[in-house]
């Protein structure tokens, strides 16, 4: 694309030139800054950014300066639109196109590049293995090439022709969360200030931004959510996922153990520059404990890779480049084993706690997960609301599920409080497997 | 039914709350949000009660619950929530309560709250609030407060616009000034009070009565009004901006903040101001800091004798030497120390194609690198025979040059011009003759020394080449002055039409710069007839005509709506060349206005394309267009490209425009540079040539964005000669001044790609000579380094440097390159200098930063980030800021730029810490001069 454009730019003049221009000695390409990437193309491709509109309080001032943009951009639609009438591009670009697809020729091949040797020659290795030493036609966006990008070449000659601009890492684009989860924050038993927090940290600065500058300070870049298992904070996170229109990407610590070396890091780094284009986005890194243990003198291979892809999520949270509209949800149970530097303050500004839940809230996730089921005359859910077994939000669920499945085996309808009581033990049976009840009483 | 309708409500207004919530929501609720919910429906109940008491309590609580809830930021409060559904029913308890009942306002207030949450019924919180109790605004919160504000703005416009209406049909309606007293006294103040200074700025100018801010101006939120007053300015639309300042300008004035006040008077243009704020002033100090302002920003209100010797700008030379010194750039540079040949791979053979104008180029560099310094290594040496290495009218550039030296010395620099006024050499005496009006730019002096030299050589007698320098060095002198006198020595030249073309156009020029934006209706007069009376045929052909309109623009730059008349004038005239007039005159009478229309009148003209040339014949002729006929024999080289077009072509004046109307404020500017790359894309040739020169337009001597630089360098390359040109003068004004090492390295790039075309190697000189300017201590910015205050003379001097590249082929390639010099009207020191008290340069430490946009932020933020610290002098590049480091000394103007005169501070608490090292310690550390 980019080089194509570079080519019309200068095509309507050369016409008219050539007749007076007595031949010139050589031609000279437009100067090139080949093999590095550049942030921000010059020119017309790069001008899709708008200036940054400050402040970002709701005021006039703010008003006039967006409707200052707009009309620019109502302008510059305008002259767009009425050039495209009176000489439709469309027509000469798609000769162009079916031109240079001619000198593409088919099939094509694909190659990586190796190294740039000057302005029109490379080194590229196709798919079969040998290297060569070719030319790079000259509408290829020489910009855009950087050793290691996949190219297409010629069939006979191999020449460069083309550029597989590099989508991002197919692993990333696994982890965008397409449809929403069905999970609200109704469906969440208690857990209030938990709640209120999170919205606090993570949407209000995507939805509200103003009121973080209002009272002049620069909203949480992310949060970390612990506590007990099954408390609800995966629930939570799906909630949020729920609620927003943001992209959400979802990410569990142990996918980014990667079996190459650099592969994890360069999973972290991809995952983030998804974030970073397609802000504003919550990424969720559920497990964060399988990447972000504390760090220690080790010997294993494995451990330092995996080490090192903490660092790299060190860096892309609290690192040089500043992202704004990127914010990260963590979530452990293991609090106490991560990395100290992973949850300073800068990098996660919100550390929020998932406790057991109390009987208040008990009597609640009891409410939520039996509204919808046929419970008996008998039942009476305050006797295990009220109980002192540890239950948390996860086992009233298995208890709930186990209950029905009791009754479904009696096949009643209907659910009694003596299945209950089974369910309970069943669970806590469970639950206590491992350290028998009463051992170290 | 009422159980009902709010309950739909409460999905909408709840928000996302989800969808499955409705129906089952009574059981998701936790207790106390029942008991809450119980309570308020009691209270509800209980306000109808027939007994006082009851509803008293009753009311009393339901206060104190909503007062006391506390939510997440976004949502309603939990009372509010539960009180929504019984909104019916406290609005008919309310109207069935008796006028004499006491808890009628108070319930009128819980309303009021209340159907802020209701959307349905249109200004009921406004509504209920006259009703109410009147009492404290505040205490319901921030979030009633806006709302009611916003409430009030409406009504009140909608009041003030049915008086209209009523007046014509007699009938009455509720005036609007009973709304007044509410929002001055309650409304504004809330917001003052709490930080929210852009709200109460917004609801005043609401509803048009911007003026009462100044009373609530303080000396705390000062600063927050008069930035954000100053920001506005920029975008409301024209008579409501110059409102908006000078209720910026009574504000600061209130708190005896002159030199701020000043600057704003400054951009509102208004010399009675400007004049009024230097004498009321008591501070003989401050005083001085302003003449000190005033002469930088290039006016010159009546004063007495020290203030007026100050803002003659006698100092520059003195401040700027020093600068140079402190800085260690005084030892004079050589043209090829720029060149940096040994850096260029070439064929050394190709060295010397065309040595003359390789000579003129390096006398250019040389001229603008050694800007006003005073010495150089190729004119002002011993026996120099740089003179006679050019050849003819390069001579005249190269005398002149001399000017450019010894710029802003009048008094020095005048015995070292003054043995090439006597010399035989028709050319040196016309470059000397320039070279003392040059000197003199930007400066003045008593005697009017350029006066009293040059005005001889305006008679007819004396050769073209004379006159031509005569009269443009008085334009340059003079430039920016409106002196009677040069009016009266130019206007018969302009007025004679046996005149030749090329003096006319200079003396238009000249006429233009001395009456810079003074709208003066005799010079225009003059200017437009000698358009008029003219050949038309003879003025298309010569591409000088530009001069005369580009004289003619001048004279209303920035004035903005005062054009019209002479727009209208101007429509008499016909062709090409009126297209030119007209176009000129209304881009420069909006330059930096941000004036979206004119932007887009512009994109649509600079939008046009040429009918294909086959076509061209017929029409042409047809409609008598005498373009046609009009220019094959004259020019030389591109005979086809004229044959059709004549020289003028407006096209190029409406792509510059667009550059120049928007660069008024840094939002438009970035805008408009976008829209620049779109005429790249799709615009004429002749088009594309003016888009490099627009773009430098928009960022002068601010090379820190990338994409223009880049973009530039692009286009330098392009296929078509003129717009590479273009583009290469474009990079180095962009980088002017700054020693920006991309860009140079660029242009040296450059000079070996185009080593054989002499004519653009000539540009690429020149740009590097432009990015030199002043061994990197000058800026040729239209604007002062905040972007605050226009400079009219750098903006005037630029539009004329634009035009003249508009046609670099002829007028610079060509014999009048001296023209350029009008660079120096632009080339001003971007020093900031301290003085003490007795206005000796004191140096102290300052933080030099990029400058941050403050405006609107909460708390005190910081105006510089990445700062560094030095001593000044110091050089401050474009979006840079700097604040003192030290709290010794007290600035007397809150921008530091330029020369800025600094009190002791009593209660320094560095200077008590170290009472030993009293005696100014930093005085000690500076070197002594020489």
């Amino acid at each position: 694309m980019g080089g194509l454009q570079s080519r019309n730019e200068g095509q309507g003049d050369s016409e008219q030139e050539k007749k007076e221009k007595k031949a010139k000695k050589y031609e000279q390409p437009a100067p090139t800054r080949v093999g590095r990437k550049k942030k921000k193309k010059p020119g017309p491709a790069m001008s899709s950014k708008l200036p940054n509109v400050v402040p970002a309080t709701k005021c006039k001032l703010r008003l006039l300066k967006l409707e200052r943009v707009k009309d620019y951009l109502l302008m510059e639609e305008e002259f767009v639109a009425s050039q495209e009438q009176q000489r439709p591009q469309e027509e000469t670009t798609q000769q162009e196109r079916s031109k240079v697809d001619d000198i593409r020729g088919s099939p094509m091949g694909v190659a990586s590049l190796e190294e740039m040797i000057d302005d029109n020659h490379a080194i590229i290795s196709s798919s079969i293995g040998p290297e060569y030493y070719v030319t790079i036609m000259s509408f290829v966006d020489k910009d855009q090439l950087e050793p290691g990008s996949s190219l297409l070449t010629h069939n006979k000659a191999n020449s460069v022709v083309g550029l597989l601009a590099d989508e991002a890492d197919p692993m990333v684009s696994v982890m965008k969360v397409d449809k929403a989860p069905t999970e609200t924050y109704a469906d969440i038993g208690g857990l209030e200030t938990q709640i209120q927090e999170i919205k606090e940290a993570v949407e209000l600065p995507l939805t509200h931004p103003e009121l973080y500058e209002d009272i002049g300070i620069k909203p949480p870049k992310g949060v970390i959510l612990y506590g007990e298992p099954g408390t609800g904070k995966t629930l939570l996170a799906k909630a949020v996922a729920n609620q927003t229109s943001a992209t959400f990407l979802r990410v569990t610590g142990s996918e980014l153990i990667q079996k190459y070396l650099g592969d994890g890091p360069k999973l972290v780094r991809e995952l983030f520059r998804v974030a970073d284009e397609q802000a504003p986005t919550i990424v969720f890194i559920d497990e964060i404990d399988a990447v972000g243990t504390k760090r220690y003198d080790s010997t294993s291979g494995g451990e330092r890779e995996i080490q090192r892809t903490m660092l790299e999520l060190l860096n892309q949270l609290d690192g040089f480049d500043a992202r704004t509209d990127v914010k990260v949800i963590l979530a452990t149970n293991k609090i106490e084993t991560l990395d100290p530097a992973l949850i300073r303050p800068g990098r996660i500004d919100r550390k929020i706690e998932f406790p057991a839940p109390d009987q208040k809230t008990r009597r609640h996730i009891f409410q939520i997960h039996t509204s919808k089921m046929n419970l008996a005359e008998d039942v009476d859910l305050e006797e295990f609301v009220m109980s002192k077994d540890e239950l948390s939000g996860a086992d009233i669920k298995a208890m709930c599920t186990e209950s029905g499945l009791l009754a479904l085996r009696e096949r009643r309808m209907k659910v009694s409080q003596a299945e209950f009581r089974k369910a309970r033990d069943y669970v806590m049976y469970k639950k206590k497997e491992s350290a028998p009840e009463g051992l170290y009483l | 039914m009422e159980a009902k309708e709010p309950k739909e409500k409460k999905q909408e207004g709840g928000g996302k709350g989800g969808k499955k919530k409705g129906a089952n929501e009574e059981e998701d609720m936790s207790e106390e949000d029942i008991a809450l919910k119980e309570a308020m429906l009691l209270m509800v109940t209980r306000v109808a009660d027939p007994e006082l008491a009851i509803r008293k309590a009753a009311l009393d609580s339901m206060v104190k619950e909503i007062r006391e809830a506390t939510a997440s930021m976004t949502s309603v409060p939990k009372p509010l929530k539960f009180l929504r559904p019984h909104y019916a029913t406290l609005q008919a308890a309310y109207e069935k309560a008796a006028e004499s009942d006491k808890t009628k306002p108070m319930l009128a207030d819980v309303l009021s709250l209340l159907a802020m949450t209701m959307s349905e019924e249109k200004r009921a919180s406004l509504k209920y609030r006259l009703l109410g109790m009147q009492e404290d605004v505040g205490s319901w919160g921030h979030e009633y407060v806006r709302h009611l504000a916003g409430e009030f703005a409406e009504e009140y416009n909608e009041r003030l616009a049915a008086v209209d209406s009523a007046e014509m049909s007699d009938a009455t309606a509720p005036s609007s000034d009973d709304l007044l007293p509410t929002i001055l006294k309650s409304l504004v103040p809330f917001f003052i009070t709490h930080n929210a200074e852009a709200e109460a700025i917004d609801l005043l100018m609401e509803i048009g009565r911007i003026d009462e801010l100044v009373q609530y101006v303080d000396k705390t939120n000062c600063d927050r009004i008069s930035t954000y007053l100053a920001q506005v300015a920029s975008y409301v639309p024209e008579p409501e901006d110059s409102q908006v300042l000078s209720v910026a300008v009574a504000g600061l004035r209130k708190l005896g903040k002159y030199p701020e006040a000043l600057l704003m008077a400054v951009r509102l243009n208004k010399d009675q101001l400007i004049e009024e704020i230097l004498t009321a002033c008591d501070d003989p100090l401050v005083q001085k800091q302003m003449a000190y302002m005033l002469a930088r920003c290039g006016r010159r209100p009546e004063a007495e004798d020290e203030l007026a010797r100050i803002m003659d700008g006698s100092w520059v030379t003195e401040h700027y030497l020093e600068l140079a010194r402190d800085l260690d750039v005084v030892e004079p540079k050589a043209p090829e120390d720029v060149y940096k040949m040994h850096l260029e791979k070439r064929a050394t053979a190709a060295a010397n194609i065309d040595s003359a104008r390789q000579n003129l180029a390096s006398t250019f560099v040389n001229a603008l690198m050694n800007v006003g310094f005073g010495t150089d290594k190729l004119m002002l040496t011993e026996g120099n025979k740089w003179l006679y290495k050019n050849k003819e009218h390069g001579m005249m550039s190269a005398a002149a040059s001399l000017g450019a030296i010894l710029l802003w010395d009048v008094d020095g620099g005048l015995t070292q011009i003054d043995k090439f006024l006597y010399s035989n050499d028709n050319n040196i005496k016309a470059g000397a003759l320039l070279a003392v009006g040059l000197l003199s730019c930007g400066t003045r002096n008593e005697c009017d020394p350029a006066l009293a030299l040059l005005s001889e050589y305006i008679e007819a007698k004396h050769p073209a080449n004379i006159k031509m320098g005569a009269i443009f060095g008085l334009g340059l002198a003079y430039a920016g002055q409106k002196k009677d006198e040069i009016l009266e020595m130019l206007m018969p030249v302009v007025a004679d039409n046996d005149t030749p073309l090329e003096i006319v156009a200079v003396a238009s020029l000249s006429l233009g710069l001395v009456f810079l934006g003074s709208c003066n209706e005799d010079v225009s007069q003059a200017l437009m007839s000698a358009l008029m009376e003219r050949s038309q045929e003879s003025l298309e052909k010569e591409t000088l005509t530009r001069l005369i309109c580009c004289g003619l623009g001048l004279l209303y730059l920035a004035q903005q709506q005062s054009v019209e008349v002479a727009l209208e004038l101007a429509k008499v005239l016909e062709g090409p060349v009126g297209k030119y007039t007209t176009l000129t005159l209304e881009t420069c009478a909006y330059a930096g206005s941000g004036n979206v229309l004119k932007v887009q009148r512009l994109l649509g003209l600079a939008g046009e394309h040429a009918p294909p040339a086959d076509e061209d014949d017929a029409p042409s002729a047809g409609g008598g267009a005498p373009a046609a006929s009009g220019g094959p024999a004259g020019s030389p080289s591109d005979a086809k490209d004229s044959a059709k077009d004549c020289k003028l072509d407006s096209q190029t004046v409406a792509v510059l425009g667009v550059a120049l109307v928007a660069m008024g404020e840094p939002l438009g500017s970035e805008m408009a540079t976008r829209i620049l790359f779109h005429l790249v894309q799709y615009g004429d040739p002749v088009v594309r040539r003016a888009v490099p020169l627009a773009l430098a337009m928009l960022s002068i001597s601010n090379p820190g964005q990338g994409s223009i630089v880049d973009t530039l360098s692009k286009l330098s390359h392009d296929l078509d000669i003129e717009t590479a040109t273009n583009a290469i003068v474009a990079m180095g004004l962009v980088a002017a001044g700054t020693n920006n090492s991309r860009v140079a390295t660029n242009l040296r790039a450059l000079a070996t790609y185009y080593a054989k075309e002499p004519g653009v190697l000539f540009a690429v000189r020149l740009s590097q000579g432009l990015v030199h300017a002043g061994k990197g201590l000058v800026t040729l910015s239209a604007y002062h380094p905040d972007r605050s205050v226009p400079h009219p003379l750098a903006m005037g001097g630029m539009v004329v440097m634009m035009h003249l590249c508009l046609d670099f082929k002829s007028i610079v390639l060509g014999k009048h390159h001296f023209l350029l010099y009008v660079l120096a009207c632009c080339i001003r020191p971007r020093m900031l200098v301290t003085l003490d008290e007795e206005l000796k340069p004191l140096p102290v430490t300052v933080r030099v930063g990029t400058a941050v946009d403050v405006v609107g932020l909460a708390g005190r933020p910081k105006k510089i980030t990445g700062f560094q610290t030095h001593t000044t002098p110091v050089l401050l590049a474009s979006g840079e800021r700097a604040e003192l480091a030290t709290d010794e000394y007290i600035p007397l103007t809150s921008i530091l730029e330029g020369v800025v005169v600094l009190r002791k501070n009593p209660d320094s608490i560095e200077a008590l810490n170290k009472p030993d090292a009293k005696a100014s310690p930093t005085k000690e550390k500076k070197p002594t001069p020489g």
